[in-house]
């Protein structure tokens, strides 16, 4: 009865902390790989950044698009599918779109266009230029792209690269600067895209938390 | 614990509209794989209840068919640490099979499994060796009362098992599901001992050729040409 309180209690707390770096030394012993294990998954709606102020959280969905001009985070989680997070500097406005498969050509239905890399970034950066309500330039950052299972035959046909590579050249199509990156591994990630400075942090699989 | 998680995925799973998800009781071939789902898993229990010398019961009370990006929608569980046990089928049809537990849930099992007095003193391989084999167990059950069913013939690869959120588990899936059909099955299993309920979802992933030859079957069956 008290154990999943507890737990939610104390991963709160340690999330603050647990943002910032988690001391090498540290996670060897038992206790902290638990303290490291609870924070690392915990549900919290809230997050705290640096300043200690919580920012609401905005969940994408897969096949999903995000555009926001409060200053909220999207979060979304990202294993062989790719999060593209677009930043209005200017506007101080932004978007996150989960794009799951790199080309609208592979399927013959086409009537959800947010799945595919080629359709998914022009509607974004679309819809960020009409939330802006000006064509200033936009930059983006990209997450995700793992293979989960690096031992499954042919299962994917490697998709994470090919989403990479397909949200790039959409990305240069577009005419939207790449600033920064954090792709492939075998492990997934959730991701936390800052709307209002365009800051994304990115926690991975094995607890590794770090700002891109 | 067990009975929170139910109600809330009960009434999250509002959140995703009625006209996506195609409930068991809507469409008999659905009727017809939800009794080939309970007669796996009765054929699981009985291995499962060897193992634990206890008496399991697993119920697999309802299945949904829902377009593959919603899946993740319809859980809600985000964020949810979760332990899955993946089998990919080879032979005549293709098939992705997908046992998934929360991460606290697997240890509890675990645990069971091979009688340590409490899941703190599990030895995380022997962790993972014991849920890969329940893995083996209960999907292997599931894939005889199919097999048997349809006169397919389906050869299970080794079972591997992952350890991640869930929605960063299933993408891979979803991804390969997208590409091949554009509907996911899903079953929501719950283990049923003494001390108390385990849940766990299984997820079978069907190549569009498998999804055929089941529907076919299903309609034979109602229409008493089988």
């Amino acid at each position: 009865m008290w154990t999943p309180l507890f737990q939610r209690l104390f991963s709160i707390n340690t999330l603050g902390a647990n943002l910032t770096k988690i001391p090498q030394n540290s996670v060897n012993s038992p206790t902290a790989t638990k303290k490291h294990f609870a924070s690392q998954f915990s549900q919290s709606v809230v997050v705290q950044n640096h300043a200690a102020t919580p920012i609401e959280e905005v969940r994408v969905n897969m096949a999903d698009m995000k555009v926001e001009d409060r200053p909220v985070a999207l979060v979304t989680n990202i294993g062989s599918c790719v999060a593209v997070c677009i930043h209005d500097a200017i506007n101080k406005c932004g978007g996150l779109a989960h794009i799951m498969l790199p080309s609208s050509s592979v399927t013959h239905n086409k009537s959800f266009p947010l799945k595919y890399a080629d359709t998914a970034v022009p509607a974004l950066t679309e819809a960020l230029r009409k939330m802006g309500k000006s064509s200033v330039a936009l930059s983006a950052k990209m997450v995700g792209g793992a293979n989960m299972f690096p031992n499954m035959r042919s299962i994917t046909l490697n998709i994470g690269e090919k989403n990479i590579e397909a949200v790039r050249q959409a990305l240069a199509a577009e005419g939207v600067r790449l600033l920064a990156e954090d792709v492939r591994g075998n492990y997934g990630r959730r991701v936390s895209f800052n709307v209002a400075d365009g800051s994304v942090c990115v926690r991975n699989g094995n607890g590794e938390v770090k700002e891109i | 614990m067990t009975e929170n998680i139910t109600d809330r995925s009960v009434s999250e799973k509002k959140s995703v509209s009625e006209t996506d998800v195609w409930a068991s009781d809507k469409g008999a071939d659905l009727g017809i794989l939800l009794e080939l789902g309970s007669i796996g898993a009765g054929n699981a229990a009985t291995s499962m209840s060897e193992i634990f010398q206890e008496q399991i019961l697993i119920e697999v009370p309802k299945i949904h068919t829902l377009p593959p990006h919603l899946v993740s929608k319809f859980y809600q569980k985000h964020d949810v640490p979760t332990t899955a046990i993946y089998m990919q089928l080879r032979g005549e049809a293709d098939c992705d099979m997908l046992l998934l537990f929360e991460v606290e849930e697997a240890k509890k099992i675990a645990a069971m499994m091979i009688m340590a007095p409490s899941p703190e003193d599990v030895d995380p391989e022997m962790e993972a060796s014991a849920i890969e084999e329940l893995g083996n167990i209960v999907i292997g059950s599931f894939l005889t009362a199919l097999s048997d069913f349809t006169g397919v013939n389906l050869v299970p690869n080794p079972p591997q098992r992952v350890v991640d959120s869930f929605d960063a588990i299933l993408d891979s899936f979803l991804i390969k599901q997208l590409l091949a059909s554009d509907r996911a099955i899903v079953f929501d299993t719950y283990f049923k001992r003494a001390d108390g309920n385990i849940s766990g979802i299984l997820m079978m992933f069907p190549s569009r050729q498998l999804q055929n030859v089941l529907t076919e079957k299903a309609k034979k069956w109602v229409t008493g040409n089988g």
